[in-house]
C-alpha cells in the first residue's frame, strides 16, 4: 500500500485515533490550539510537528500531568479524552494493542 | 541401520572419566545436559565432553611431552539422569582453575562452549550451570557499582526502580525522542531507556540523541527534585567507538549507559564495565540474542550461566524476564537466576535449576530488570516476585496510556508506591492487588485510566524452557 504524504485525519486514524498523533490533536483541542472540528486531515508532518511543539509548551506549564491542570482545563481534558477512549475501544483498540507486540 | 558414531579415535573414558574424583574448592565445575548419538555409551560421551572442553585437543601435539596434561585436564566426576527425559543425561565436569586466564570469562567460555558443541558424538549439548570458585571470582572486576551504590548515587531507597523503553515519537527525530524521555521522567519514572536496536543509525545519530536526552534529564531533575537517568546505548561496531560514546556520555553528565553484552561481546563488555567502575558510571545491560543460546532445552547455554557470566564481566542491571506478562518465563527458574544476580551466596537448589553452591564473596550484585509486555495490573505480582532491588520497565504500559507518556509514568509510579506501602503493612500483594490498586486510583486519575485501559490478563501459553523436573 502506498504511504500517504499527508495525514489522514484523526477521524480516519487506525486504532480509532488512539495513536501518537491522535493524542497530540486531542491535547491541542484541550488547550484551544485547534478548534475541535479540526481533524488535521491533509496536514504534512511538519505541520503536525509544529503542533506538537505548541502542545508541549502548554503541557510544560502544568508539569505534563492532568492532575496538575486547573479545574476547568481538567474537566475539558477529561471530556475530550473520555469520548476518544470510548471511540477507540469501539474500534477495537485496548491497552493490549500497546503491550502485545512488545519485546524487552 | 542407523549410523553409529564413535566418540573419538581413543577411549576418552580412560583419561577423563573419573567417578572417584572429589572436586577441589578451587575447581571450576560445570553441569552439561548431554544428548548423545545413538549407541555411544554415557561414560564415553561425558568423558569426551570433558576432554574436548579442556585438554582434548592438546593430546596429539608434541607439547604432550612438555605439558602436565594430568594437571590441566577436565574430569567428568558424575553422571545423573535428567528427570523425565531419557534422551539425555547430566554430566558434571571439574576443571582446574589453572586451565584459565584470571578475570576472563571469554577464556573460560571459549573452552567450555567452544569446539565441544560441534562434536559428532553429540546430538545436542547444553551448558546448564557453572560453579565459579571464589578464588576465580576474586580475579574478576564484576558490576561497576552494584545495587547499594546505585541506590546511593540515585538517592532512591525502599522500592523497585521504574523504567520505560522509549519508542520513537513522530518518526525518529532526536528532539522528539528526548521529549518522550522527559515526559516519562517528569511523570515519575526513574529511568528511560534506548531500544536495543538504537545505536547510531542514519535516522538518529548517537550524539544528537545523547544531547537531547540529557536536556530531558536535566529538565526532569530540576522539576521533580529527583535524580533521573536514561540508559544511553553505547553498543557499537567496535570497542573504540563504544568507548568514545561512553566518554561523551560521561562528559555531558549522564549517570548511566547501556550495552548489549551478548551481541556486543564479552571482551567489550568487560572493558566497558571496568571503565564504568573507574568513572563512577552505572551500566545497564541488555541481553539481545540470549534466546538463541538459552531457549532450546537440549542445546545451548542456560540463562543462569549467562547471568553468572555477566556478573563476572560486569553490569549493574540485567534483563531477567518478567515471570508474569506476555514474555512469561518459568517462575522458579527465574527466581533462581534473580538470586544469582543479587545474592552473595546461593545454595544448590534443583527446584530452581541451581546445580551448585555459588559464593560471590564481596562482589556487588546486579539489579534484575523486568521488562516487556507488562502493565499496571502486573504491578502487585512484580513487586512481590522481584522485591525492592529491581527495575520494573513498562514500555507499552507507559507510552500506551491514552492520556500520554507522563500520565502512563504517573500511573505506574502511584501503583508501585501503593504496592510497596501495602506490602510494608503486611498485606498480601498477589491476593489483594486489585483492592490495593483501586484504592490508590481514587487519588490518581492517571492510574484510574490505566486500570481501565489494561485489564487483568492471564497468559495461557506454556513456557518452552522449564525446570527439568517439571517435564515429567
Amino acid at each position: 500500500m502506498k504511504k500517504p504524504k499527508t495525514y489522514v485525519g484523526i477521524d480516519n486514524e487506525i486504532n480509532g485515533g488512539m495513536t501518537t498523533i491522535g493524542k497530540i490533536i486531542r491535547d491541542a483541542w484541550v488547550f484551544n490550539l485547534l478548534d475541535e472540528s479540526e481533524t488535521c486531515a491533509g496536514w504534512n508532518l511538519s505541520g503536525i510537528d509544529n503542533l506538537l511543539q505548541k502542545v508541549n509548551d502548554e503541557w510544560d506549564k502544568y508539569g505534563c500531568l492532568v492532575s496538575h491542570l486547573p479545574p476547568e482545563l481538567r474537566q475539558r481534558h477529561n471530556k475530550i479524552h473520555n469520548v476518544a477512549i470510548i471511540k477507540a475501544k469501539s474500534a477495537g483498540w485496548s491497552g493490549n494493542v500497546e503491550t502485545d507486540d512488545e519485546d524487552e | 541401520m542407523a549410523k553409529v558414531y564413535d566418540a573419538g579415535v581413543k577411549d576418552y573414558r580412560e583419561t577423563y572419566w573419573m567417578p572417584d574424583y572429589t572436586p577441589k574448592e578451587t575447581d571450576i565445575l560445570a553441569c552439561f545436559k548431554v544428548t548423545p548419538q545413538d549407541g555411544v555409551p554415557r561414560e564415553e560421551v561425558a568423558a569426551a565432553v570433558a576432554a574436548e572442553s579442556s585438554t582434548g585437543t592438546w593430546t596429539t601435539v608434541w607439547t604432550d611431552l612438555l605439558t602436565d596434561l594430568d594437571h590441566y585436564k577436565g574430569r567428568c566426576y558424575a553422571i545423573e539422569d535428567v528427570p523425565g527425559d531419557d534422551t539425555c543425561f547430566y554430566a558434571f565436569i571439574a576443571y582446574p582453575i589453572d586451565l584459565f586466564e584470571e578475570g576472563s570469562v571469554v577464556n573460560i567460555m571459549t573452552s567450555l562452549v567452544g569446539n565441544v558443541f560441534g562434536f559428532k558424538a553429540l546430538r545436542a549439548l547444553r551448558l546448564e550451570d557453572i560453579r565459579f570458585p571464589i578464588a576465580y571470582v576474586m580475579t574478576c572486576n564484576g558490576p561497576p557499582q552494584g545495587i547499594q551504590l546505585e541506590r546511593d548515587i540515585l538517592n532512591k531507597y525502599g522500592r523497585p526502580l521504574l523504567g520505560c523503553t522509549i519508542k520513537p515519537k513522530l518518526g525518529l527525530s532526536a528532539k522528539n525522542y528526548g521529549r518522550a524521555c522527559y515526559e516519562g521522567l517528569r511523570g515519575g519514572l526513574d529511568f528511560t531507556k534506548d531500544d536495543e536496536n538504537v545505536n547510531s543509525q542514519p535516522f538518529m545519530r548517537w550524539r544528537a540523541r545523547f544531547d537531547f536526552v540529557m536536556e530531558a534529564i536535566h529538565k526532569a531533575e530540576a522539576e521533580t527534585g529527583e535524580r533521573k537517568g536514561h540508559y544511553l546505548n553505547v553498543t557499537a561496531a567496535t570497542s573504540d567507538e563504544m568507548m568514545k560514546r561512553a566518554e561523551y556520555a560521561k562528559e555531558i553528565g549522564a549517570p548511566i549507559i547501556m550495552h548489549d553484552y551478548i551481541t556486543g561481546g564479552w571482551s567489550a563488555n568487560t572493558q566497558l564495565a571496568k571503565w564504568c567502575q573507574d568513572n563512577g558510571m552505572l551500566l545497564h545491560i541488555h541481553r539481545a540474542m540470549h534466546a538463541v543460546l538459552d531457549r532450546n532445552p537440549h542445546h545451548g547455554i542456560h540463562f543462569r550461566v549467562l547471568t553468572k557470566i555477566l556478573r563476572l564481566s560486569g553490569g549493574d542491571h540485567l534483563h531477567s524476564g518478567t515471570v508474569v506478562g506476555k514474555l512469561e518465563g518459568d517462575r522458579e527458574a527465574t527466581l533462581g537466576w534473580i538470586d544469582i544476580m543479587r545474592d552473595s551466596f546461593i545454595k544448590e537448589d534443583r527446584s530452581r535449576g541451581i546445580f551448585f553452591d555459588q559464593d560471590w564473596g564481596a562482589m556487588p550484585g546486579v539489579m534484575p530488570v523486568a521488562s516487556g509486555g507488562i502493565h499496571v495490573w502486573h504491578m502487585p505480582a512484580l513487586v512481590n516476585i522481584f522485591g525492592d532491588d529491581s527495575c520494573l520497565q513498562f514500555g507499552g504500559g507507559t507510552l500506551g496510556h491514552p492520556w500520554g507518556n507522563a500520565a502512563g509514568a504517573a500511573a505506574n509510579r502511584v501503583a508501585v508506591e501503593a504496592c510497596v506501602e501495602a506490602r510494608n503493612m503486611g498485606r498480601e500483594l498477589e491476593k489483594e492487588g486489585k483492592d490495593i490498586l483501586q484504592s490508590a486510583a481514587k487519588h490518581s486519575p492517571e492510574l484510574a485510566i490505566a486500570m481501565e485501559t489494561w485489564k487483568e490478563i492471564k497468559f495461557e501459553f506454556d513456557t518452552v524452557d522449564k525446570i527439568d523436573a517439571a517435564h515429567k
